[in-house]
């Protein structure tokens, strides 16, 4: 083989390495992942601090793996904010070469929110995300209420499904999210869920002028001071 | 010629080095375009002792009960102990990897769990024959082989379900030395009445390789307390099963 030669073998021979390592590492940068966390409560207000509790997070999982977590909690107390009792956070996922999926599922009992504005006698999230031949999808199947009550809005009696997103105002306060639901992935090779059963967002006017004459503020824009949330699942699926 | 000779060897293994990187890794297609995933393969059949089996969600006994799976040659297998029913909510998570249990350096042909996690929580759950609402959270854990709250060996079982959608998964079974069989759950909450019982554990998963759509099911799940009773084998409100793999 002459020299010339030599040379177009060899650089054909780096082109070789540098597509297959390239498209290798790519490869290995799509492959499947799961993500899973769940808490039961979360209160972040003027009242109190609370960080989220008891979490459970999907630890890192691989291969043809599985992976679960949970954790416990007896009761939380933040006066004047929240309480509640039998807190459990529970994540698992995992990955196969025929569905890859994520479940996660937060519990809270007794829930009392700001002093009695809010109540229920149970909260479950409950969601979980799927991938496999047929596409990615999530699901908040099995989240309820357990009698409900919001003060001046309503009740609901036994264990009830609320349409997602359930936006509700409290006046002089903010406004609570019932449902609340945030996606992601794009459907076909990721899917993802995010659900918090009760989403309170405090809220405080600023700015704005006092109406000597009616008494009415006008003008100003309300500004979220705290948020607490109790029952937060999330679960996430990419192929 | 000496250098050319090297490179005439190095540059084919470099090559084959490039390719078998292409060929070992996950996924063929590295198009950044949305599309299908192609990966995916039928899983081979569900078996003791290599399965591994994960899920989570809720059930609510005695609604949406798997009567075809709940069937009597596996009631009378593994679940022929008799328990009072216990109807309510219940969630939990699970992560089970199964292998074959060696004694002496020599198989003994069971199936047992190598690792395990089993979370099961009971929402103001009621028994019957019993008073009152209870609030439970048990919980099983096995490293190595052996059942972290009693230190013993914990026996499993795969077996078809009877609905012939799947396959089920039996951990706890009774009938495998030590002569109690069955596992240890710690118990946690206010209805708890001792910190520790015997339990079993049984999840099927009615439709591998697909995702789990519909409410409830078409996956299951049952849990069995001795003394708190038996949710029987009921499907999925919400959550999914996965058995996913050797």
């Amino acid at each position: 083989m002459n020299g010339k030669s030599m040379h177009w073998v060899n650089r054909l021979a780096a082109l070789g390495l540098v597509v297959g390592l390239v498209a290798g590492l790519a490869a290995a940068g799509n492959a499947q992942s799961v993500g899973g966390q769940a808490y039961s409560t979360y209160v972040n207000t003027p009242l109190g601090y609370s960080g989220q509790s008891p979490l459970a997070v999907l630890p890192a999982v691989s291969g043809t793996d599985g992976a679960t977590a949970d954790a416990e909690g007896s009761a939380l107390n933040v006066a004047g904010a929240l309480s509640s009792d039998f807190l459990n956070s529970i994540t698992s996922g995992e990955i196969g070469t025929a569905e890859t999926g994520a479940q996660s599922t937060a519990s809270a009992a007794s829930v009392n929110i700001l002093n009695g504005l809010i109540t229920a006698d149970e909260v479950v999230a409950n969601v979980m995300s799927s991938a496999s031949e047929g596409g990615a999808f999530s699901s908040a199947d099995g989240s309820t209420f357990t009698n409900l009550a919001i003060a001046g809005v309503g009740s609901l009696s036994g264990d009830s499904p609320i349409a997602p997103n359930m936006n509700i105002s409290l006046p002089g306060v903010g406004y609570v999210v019932l449902n609340e639901q945030i996606p992601s992935g794009d459907g076909v090779s990721s899917s993802g869920l995010t659900v918090n059963m009760i989403h309170v967002y405090l809220q405080n006017l600023v700015g704005g002028i006092l109406n000597p004459l009616t008494g009415q503020i006008i003008g100003g824009t309300l500004q979220t001071t705290g948020e607490i949330i109790v029952g937060s699942a999330t679960s996430t699926v990419a192929s | 010629m000496m250098r050319e000779h090297r490179s005439l060897i190095v540059w084919p293994s470099l090559i084959a080095a490039g390719l078998l990187a292409v060929a070992c890794s996950d996924q063929p297609n590295v198009s950044m375009a949305p599309k299908r995933p192609s990966f995916w393969v039928t899983p081979p059949p569900a078996q003791c002792p290599t399965g591994k089996w994960t899920g989570g969600g809720r059930i609510d006994p005695p609604s949406n009960h798997d009567a075809t799976d709940e069937d009597a040659f596996h009631e009378a297998q593994f679940f022929a102990v008799v328990l009072p029913t216990m109807t309510g909510k219940f969630t939990f998570g699970f992560n089970v990897f199964l292998g074959q249990e060696v004694v002496n350096g020599q198989p003994t042909g069971n199936c047992i769990v190598t690792k395990g996690e089993i979370e099961v929580n009971g929402h103001d759950f009621v028994t019957e024959g019993q008073t009152g609402t209870r609030k439970i959270a048990w919980h099983v854990s096995i490293h190595d082989g052996a059942d972290a709250y009693d230190g013993r060996p914990v026996y499993a079982d795969v077996f078809a379900d009877a609905s012939l959608k799947g396959f089920c998964l039996v951990v706890g079974i009774p009938d495998r030395p030590p002569p109690d069989g069955y596992m240890t759950a710690r118990e946690n909450g206010k209805g708890s009445t001792e910190p520790f019982e015997l339990a079993q554990f049984e999840v099927c998963d009615n439709d591998r390789g697909k995702p789990q759509k519909g409410k409830p099911g078409p996956d299951a799940m049952r849990w069995r307390s001795e003394h708190h009773g038996d949710t029987h084998l009921i499907y999925l409100t919400g959550g999914n099963v996965v058995e996913h793999g050797s």
